[in-house]
């Protein structure tokens, strides 16, 4: 079984629409690790891809590359044309990538309707990212004007208030948790959990929505529920989304693209019908005994 | 995203919205003042109230960042020490101006006022330059940053001549009085009460909860730790300033390290995150060596150790901790306030943190 590079399908060429989030071959090392190698992706708004690969085969190290948690020892990451390699991670977000995580991290103590108005809000506030003093500065006296208004209830202040709440219940209601509204996160089923963290993500008004499987301790009903609802909040927030998913069936069935990483290398890239016959692709899920005993496939 | 029009409901409430800001005001000025006429006469008392009240200030105002932000700043005497000294230094300096068109008495409130701002500003500059650096990192370079601080600034004044080495700064007017620190008092707590529930404290409760996730979400956590940094050492500089107007004299001894530890006792007692833990917190570490002092004395022993309470008081405070860490790690209150836990007939707010 020679792991023979074959070629891996390009990136999907240069469309009318810029791409809102891209990565030029970006890897990353841990140590001697190397968990990301040369990594592509380019993803246009009404996509619905997903990526997919054996545990350890850095699918969540690239969601952190892209939503810059971690920084890539090499490439480059463009959301919406705009370089964003050494940026923040709440700065990446405002420009537009929002993410859920594979281990719950939702503010726990919180109510599931301030879980979503925290991802409301940082949209309105000004950050500074890369200004000159002056600019900063007046970011700055900005920011804690802005706490003066909260101190002294200003009408402004309470307007904005009522608005981000309006805006958090519309989402808790999108994902079915209007019920859960005032419940404390750490309080809900463990699938709702996962739906709050959705909706927190969608809060932020993203344009790209990257998904770190999130079907994950869902029985196979609930997974196909959350498969139709993912696709129906790609069309009704015009959103290009992302999905990790350890169950490649689930995502054979949603995703219009898939790319395989294995041990950090993209092996495959295709519709799910050219992936799931790949040859490479069934070794790295299934290992060479698979292969061996059932004659080869494809 | 096109998300369908809202509609935005008014929140009912009985307080018209343009009131709702001074409301407080209009209810607490009045109370203070009575409050402060019936206390004259009594020294005691009057000192006594004023360092409870001080220390509520500085309980309160670090629970803001070691309870609601989750940080751990170990320092809050040494922002208290640059309150106490620029606003004693300024009124010492201010000591022979009064503003002739007001009444002499009014004038000095004028003049403590404008020292006290003074004290708090530079406390809250020395919370800037103090946390943007330390802030930006994880874990706890803070505590160590503040520890690291609070002994620079006892070391600066004892080394600096206007602040009158380590004898400290005595003369300051004194124009303090327990309804002016109880007004602060107010203002610190309505302040804390309103960040708590506006979506600035609900980025700090993210940010408690966890970092990552809060900076995901779009939340620059680092701005947002050192502002409820900056807004805590404001408030420490305040009491810092209050304080340094009823005591008669200042000086290193004041601002220890003990000091510091003394607030962090009050903030974990309170429970971390809760404001009104911290108040009532304050209040009972405040008393307590009062009260074993006057146990002490009655039982008769010889007065020794009536006099000794401040050596053992520390000693008390560390195994009021542990004790505490092993019953009940979350504190008295936990993250709530005093009316969550109160009986349930009587009137409760909406569940949550806000
Ligand atoms: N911060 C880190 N430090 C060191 N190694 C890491 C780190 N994050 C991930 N790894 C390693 O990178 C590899 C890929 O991990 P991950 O991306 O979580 O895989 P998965 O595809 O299951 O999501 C694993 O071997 C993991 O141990
Ligand atoms: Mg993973």
């Amino acid at each position: 079984m020679s792991a023979n590079a074959q070629p891996v399908a390009p990136v999907a060429p240069a469309t009318k629409s810029a791409a809102l989030l891209r990565t030029d071959g970006v890897s990353i090392q841990f140590g001697g690790l190397k968990a990301l190698t040369d990594f592509r992706l380019s993803i246009q708004q009404g996509d619905l891809q997903g990526l997919i690969g054996p545990n350890g085969a850095g699918k969540s190290t690239a969601f952190n590359v892209l939503t810059g948690v971690y920084q890539p020892s090499q490439g480059e990451v463009f959301v919406s044309g705009t370089k964003v390699n050494g940026r923040k991670p709440h700065q990446i977000n405002l420009l537009g990538v929002a993410r859920t995580f594979q281990n719950i991290r939702l503010f726990r103590a919180l109510t599931a309707l301030d879980n979503v108005k925290v991802a409301c809000r940082a949209q309105t506030a000004l950050h500074q990212s890369r200004m000159g003093v002056g600019a900063k500065l007046a970011n700055a006296a900005h920011n804690y004007a802005d706490w003066w208004k909260a101190l002294l209830l200003t009408p402004s202040f309470q307007r904005e208030e009522r608005r981000l709440t309006a805006q958090a219940e519309h989402l808790l209601e999108v994902m079915g948790l209007s019920h859960r509204r005032d419940e404390e996160a750490r309080n809900l089923p463990y699938g709702e959990q996962r739906r709050l963290e959705i909706a927190r993500a969608l809060g932020s008004q993203p344009r790209v929505l990257l998904l770190d499987e999130p079907a994950a301790g869902m029985n196979t009903r609930e997974k196909a529920d959350l498969m139709v609802l993912i696709r129906k909040l790609r069309d009704d927030f015009k959103l290009g989304v992302l999905v990790i998913e350890h169950d490649m069936k689930l995502v054979m069935g949603i995703c219009e693209q898939i790319t395989v990483l294995d041990h950090g290398e993209t092996i495959a890239r295709g519709a799910p019908a050219e992936v799931r016959s790949d040859r490479k692709v069934i070794e790295a899920y299934l290992g060479d005994s698979y292969l061996e005993s059932h004659g080869g496939a494809a | 995203m096109e998300s369908p029009a809202l509609s935005i409901p008014e929140a009912p409430s009985l307080v018209p919205p343009a009131l709702r800001g001074i409301l407080p005001l209009v209810i607490a000025i009045p109370t203070l003042a009575l409050f402060h006429w019936s206390l004259t006469g009594s020294d005691f008392a009057t000192y006594l109230l004023s360092v409870v009240g001080v220390n509520i200030i500085l309980a309160v105002s670090l629970n803001i960042v070691n309870g609601m932000t989750g940080q751990f700043s170990i320092g809050h005497a040494g922002f208290m020490a640059v309150g106490a000294y620029i606003a004693g230094y300024t009124s010492l300096q201010l000591k022979e101006v009064a503003l002739s068109f007001l009444p002499v008495a009014a004038s000095d409130q004028v003049l403590f006022l404008l020292a006290l701002l003074a004290g708090g500003a530079a406390a809250a500059a020395c919370g800037f330059l103090v946390g943007l650096p330390s802030l930006r990192l994880r874990g706890d370079y803070l505590a160590i940053v503040t520890l690291g601080f609070g002994e620079i600034i006892r070391v600066f004044v004892q080394n600096t001549d206007a602040f009158g080495r380590a004898l400290g700064l005595s003369g300051i007017p004194q124009y303090s009085s327990p309804g002016m620190v109880f007004f602060w008092v107010f203002l610190v707590v309505l302040a804390a009460r309103r960040l708590a529930g506006s979506s600035h404290g609900r980025s700090l409760w993210a940010i408690r909860e966890d970092e990552v996730a809060a900076e995901a979400m779009g939340v620059d956590t680092t701005g947002y730790k050192v502002r409820a940094f900056v807004f805590s050492s404001f408030f420490a500089g305040i009491a810092g300033g209050l304080f340094a107007h009823f005591v008669p004299i200042i000086n290193p001894g004041s601002f220890t390290f003990v000091r510091s530890m003394e607030i962090v006792v009050m903030v974990v007692l309170g429970g971390l995150g809760s404001t009104t833990g911290a108040f009532v917190a304050a209040i009972f570490l405040t008393l307590l060596p009062e009260g074993m002092r006057s146990l002490f004395g009655a039982l008769g022993t010889e007065g020794s150790l009536a006099q000794r309470v401040d050596q053992i008081r520390m000693p008390i405070y560390g195994l009021l901790l542990v004790v505490l860490m092993l019953s009940r790690p979350q504190g008295l209150f936990g993250t709530k306030e005093i009316w969550d836990v109160l009986p349930r007939w009587l009137p409760r707010k909406r569940r949550g943190l806000a």
